[in-house]
């Protein structure tokens, strides 16, 4: 697919999650999954020294948190930092990220903070996501 | 300067035509429910430079206004308005829209002499008064926009149709 191509389809999948999170529907975590789709294709075809290249690999991992698919943000986001032509501002910013990210779960869950630790809240809910809830149990 | 948002795809050839069709549908029936018809006057602000421009649209059926958000039409009205400014103004054409904490609604590229440039574009609508205060914290906004050549904020009100378009002026690139 070319650069154009992906391009029109990324603003019409962000344009779209947007406006289904404005309105508070529950699809809008599988709009940002697509987003995420789209901004890593982008990020294949523009290197990470193109400006573009860094906003496609930002774009990848914020899409991903959005989604709540946090073991795919941690994986773009390490993936993206391990490249060879990889900027630090790029490096820095995707740390900031996720570093935000894990913020704002600790102040939304207060409670549950003080008992366990982000990795098992996200372990916890990789297995709800994938299993469902009585998947957990097992 | 006569903007016309029935070319806004031919301006901006990577917007997705459903996009822009909706787009152009909010910013008809911003300006229709503040009592406007096609072909108003608009108080034009382009860096600093006050003219009078005419802002054209396709008819909207304001019959089915109650189907959208209130402020959704505010903001991808306000979106129309200043895509189509700023391609006639700088023959900017947009890239791509950028997820909100880039601090920018849209990457346009400025393909003009030399190099070619890419752009952030924060955009902004007013319904009801005047767009100045909400144009300084758009440019604040867009100012901490990284990885971009130019930062540009753009706001535009809807109950004396008035459109701003100015630069944040900070020229770092972010890498």
């Amino acid at each position: 697919m070319e650069t154009d191509t992906l391009n029109s389809l990324v603003s019409g999948a962000i344009w779209r999650a947007e406006q289904l999170e404005a309105h508070g529907i529950g699809s809008a975590s599988q709009a940002w999954s697509e987003v995420s789709s789209l901004e890593e294709e982008l990020a294949k075809m523009l290197p990470a020294p193109e400006s573009e290249g860094r906003i496609a690999r930002r774009g990848a991992v914020r899409a991903a948190l959005k989604a709540g698919d946090y073991a795919r943000a941690h994986a773009l986001a390490e993936s993206y930092a391990a490249e060879g032509a990889a900027p630090e501002s790029l490096k820095a910013g995707l740390h900031k990220i996720l570093e935000e990210d894990a913020r704002a779960m600790k102040r939304r869950f207060r409670y549950a903070a003080k008992h366990h630790s982000l990795r098992e809240a996200r372990d916890l809910a990789r297995r709800f996501r994938e299993a469902g809830a009585f998947g957990l149990a097992a | 300067m006569d903007i016309d948002l029935a070319q806004l795809r031919e301006m901006h050839t990577r917007l997705p035509a459903d996009l822009a069709l909706v787009m152009v549908g909010r910013a008809a029936l911003a300006l229709e429910r503040n009592n406007h018809a096609s072909g108003v006057g608009v108080s034009l602000n382009l860096e600093g430079v006050v003219s009078i421009g005419l802002l054209s649209w396709p008819g909207a059926e304001l019959s089915k206004i109650d189907q959208h958000d209130h402020n959704r039409i505010t903001e991808d009205g306000a979106e129309a308005v200043a895509l189509a400014l700023a391609h006639r103004h700088r023959a900017w054409r947009v890239v791509r829209r950028m997820q909100r904490e880039e601090c920018a609604d849209w990457l346009l590229e400025d393909a003009g002499e030399g190099r070619r440039q890419v752009v952030a574009l924060e955009v902004s609508g007013v319904d009801r008064g005047s767009i100045v205060a909400r144009l300084a914290e758009k440019l604040a906004q867009v100012a901490k926009s990284t990885d971009v050549d130019q930062r540009w904020a753009s706001v535009v009100g809807f109950e004396e149709p008035a459109a701003a378009l100015h630069s944040a002026k900070r020229k770092k690139r972010g890498n």
